[in-house]
């Protein structure tokens, strides 16, 4: 007996196992990782932070691009010139020599070394892996300063006349310049930054009003609903359908039906918002700050709370009739049996289809994005919108996910709160084994 | 379910349904219109004198429209087979066996369930650029993983949990092993748990934007969601276009609801209403 109760718990883990492996790898892994991200100032768009680096490394491609041709373009000089400038270049050119022996003095570097000159001297382009060689923090900095000194040494001889190749000298110097490849970690400097920005705090309330407004909006209409279609009538099938479809259909293939409603020139919607009087003029409803808000959420309440009317309605159903007929026998108003019997009845219901609304409304992004693009003037820009913009569109990585992180802790915190109301309901497994 | 319907009941009825699919009846209308009447005077009229099939056929000569239908077709149905697959052995050990941390399992598909998408898509992102996945369906089949296989897990544990259970009994006490018992007893049974989630993840995956948008970016391998959203050039947008795509990735989805509309109502509310 023991033996086979063994045996089911074995079972049960490698049952369980691959698709835990799955979600721990493509689901919790790179939550991990943006947080990993965030603490970097790393973009796409510039070489030197395209990846993570701790700490100092060098880009030997860059280097032996310039050093070994600078060297000898030095020697030249140093045989046309005489005097003080001919000491002054002799120097410089000791200076780098001392610096690339410093280079080579360690084994790893030096191996590296030469192999990226070998494969420079085919004509070739060395891998990621090879050019890039780590430098101790000693070493990096003074071949920046080095370079930083050699290049204005160089200038100021160029000013003078002092040089016959000057922009050559000058341009090689400069080479050097960016091949000391920094480390790119950044702390919390992103979270500050951030949250020293208004345009954060702008998405923050913009999320919030948006998902405060829409499922509020969308639970009492969806509420409504559900109470009026909660009984027996010719035609369910129809309206189930019709409560399913604008639930099906792509979000984004809504957002531009909706642009296309709403547009200031042929919308139709737009049009009759004007002639009720809800708008000024059609063009409002995209173009001023308050009309597209009021557009987004318009359209996410016509999309969800069909949803929300199907959950609560879902609910509505396992409540007894025999409730409602004890009440009315007891001479409860109807107002009465809602409040005292219906509602608390509901209450996980309401609470789980909020739970999921809310969660949904806070991270919304294909709506907005379709339909508004989060203007004007960054009006409807949620945290998502903004969070993408920066990973995407200034292809700065690192601040982008530290926006990213700050949507995941919001949502972290809702669903906190929610869970806590909720007790342990949404996950006991009350119609589960009791042997 | 007592109380009896009266005829201000349907009249509200029709009402509720007319605004609901008012969006789609414009649209339609729209997509039948010729290019001229959609702009200036006649934009608000309903009905067209001169309908026309002109932006159907535009659509599929001058966007490459049935290439992003059949992008959606084949990633939404991979992402369905192989999450519904996977998500079924484990649905079967938490709702069915008795182990330690089921409970934690549960929570944690719960959890990432509602990790919002922007939480992971940098990681992502340079995970499919580093294996050269761009613009592949497996770029897309990967990450669309993170919201398949919960959603699956979940919807598939409280079908799991409604098969009764002395079925299982009975056939432990002929000498089943736990295997012959899922796959002879169970997984029958479970069949209509299993199209019903399949149902659900499919239409997730069909829907997906984000990530598509991010990853696929060349025109042939785009799917369906992105393709239309793209339809809108820098200075004009094309709504005679955007609305025939808009019928025609419609309809078959009113043939879906239609007909597996019972099945999705059981789905969407099987993991809030405690029965």
């Amino acid at each position: 007996m023991r033996n086979e109760k063994r045996m089911e718990r074995l079972l049960g883990y490698s049952l369980v196992a691959p698709a835990m492996l799955l979600i721990l790898a493509i689901a919790i892994w790179p939550v991990i990782q943006s947080f990993y991200y965030s603490l970097f100032d790393y973009r796409l768009n510039d070489p030197t932070k395209s990846s993570i680096h701790w700490s100092y490394s060098l880009d030997l491609e860059g280097y032996l691009q310039n050093y070994p041709f600078l060297k000898s373009a030095l020697k030249q000089e140093m045989a046309a010139a005489d005097g003080q400038t001919k000491q002054t270049l002799a120097q410089i050119e000791q200076k780098l020599a001392k610096l690339d022996a410093a280079i080579r003095s360690n084994d790893q570097v030096a191996r590296q070394y030469d192999k990226v000159n070998e494969v420079l001297d085919n004509f070739e382009t060395p891998s990621d892996e090879l050019k890039i060689a780590e430098l101790d923090k000693q070493t990096a900095e003074r071949l920046t300063d080095t370079v930083h000194d050699v290049v204005r040494a160089l200038k100021e001889m160029k000013k003078a006349g002092e040089l016959q190749q000057a922009d050559k000298v000058v341009g090689l110097a400069e080479g050097l310049e960016g091949v000391v490849i920094e480390p790119n970690f950044v702390g919390l400097k992103h979270y500050k930054d951030s949250f020293s920005d208004m345009r954060l705090w702008k998405a923050l309330w913009n999320t919030t009003f948006f998902t405060v407004v829409s499922v509020a909006i969308e639970l009492v209409l969806g509420l409504g609903i559900a109470l009026l279609i909660n009984k027996a009538f010719f035609g369910r099938g129809v309206v189930r359908a019709t409560i399913l479809i604008p639930w099906a259909i792509p979000t984004a293939v809504s957002a531009l039906m909706w642009k296309f409603l709403y547009d200031g020139q042929n919308g139709i919607v737009a049009h009759y918002f004007e002639t009720i009087g809800l708008v000024d003029r059609m063009g409002d409803l995209l173009t001023t700050e308050a009309g597209a808000m009021f557009a987004v959420i318009f359209a996410d309440v016509w999309k969800t709370t069909p949803y929300m009317a199907l959950l609560l309605l879902a609910g509505l159903q396992t409540i007894p009739s025999s409730l409602y007929e004890a009440a009315s026998i007891d001479g409860a108003t109807k107002w009465q049996q809602f409040t005292q019997i219906t509602l608390p009845m509901l209450k996980s219901s309401i609470l789980v289809a909020l739970l999921f609304r809310t969660l949904d409304a806070f991270r919304v992004f294909d709506l907005i994005y379709v339909l508004t693009g989060g203007g004007p003037a960054n009006s409807t820009e949620t945290i998502s919108i903004l969070a993408y913009k920066v990973m995407f569109s200034q292809t700065n990585f690192g601040a982008g996910s530290a926006l990213a992180v700050v949507v995941f802790l919001c949502v972290a915190i809702i669903s906190m709160i929610y869970i806590k109301w909720l007790g342990k309901d949404l996950l006991s497994d009350s119609a589960s084994v009791k042997r | 379910m007592t109380k009896k319907a009266g005829p201000l009941f349907y009249v509200f009825l029709a009402l509720f349904v007319f605004f609901v699919m008012f969006p789609f009846l414009w649209v339609l209308l729209s997509s039948i219109k010729p290019l001229s009447e959609l702009f200036g005077d006649k934009a608000f009229d309903w009905l067209t004198s001169h309908p026309t099939l002109k932006s159907y056929v535009s659509v599929f000569v001058n966007y490459p429209f049935l290439r992003y239908l059949w992008n959606s077709t084949v990633v939404a149905t991979i992402t369905t087979v192989y999450t519904v697959f996977v998500a079924a052995f484990a649905a079967y050990a938490i709702a069915r066996l008795e182990f330690k941390g089921k409970t934690v399992i549960l929570g944690l598909v719960l959890a990432v369930s509602m990790f919002p998408q922007i939480a992971t898509i940098s990681p992502i992102y340079m995970f499919v650029k580093k294996f050269g996945l761009t613009n592949s369906y497996l770029g897309l089949i990967i990450p669309y993983t993170t919201f398949a296989l919960p959603l699956s897990i979940w919807l598939l544990v409280t079908f799991f949990r409604k098969i009764p259970f002395d079925l299982e009994e009975a056939a432990k006490m002929d000498g089943a092993t736990p295997m012959q018992t899922y796959f002879k007893i169970i997984l029958p049974l479970a069949v209509p748990g299993v199209f019903t989630t399949s149902i659900l993840v499919f239409i997730a995956a069909w829907n997906e934007f984000l990530f598509a948008l991010t990853i696929n970016t060349a025109e042939t391998y785009k799917t369906v969601p992105v393709g239309i959203a793209m339809f809108q050039g820098q200075y004009t947008i094309p709504w005679g276009e955007i609305s025939a795509a808009t019928v025609v990735v419609t309809i078959p989805l009113v043939i879906m609801v239609l007909l597996f509309q019972r099945r999705i109502v059981s789905g969407l509310t099987s993991g809030s209403v405690k029965e």
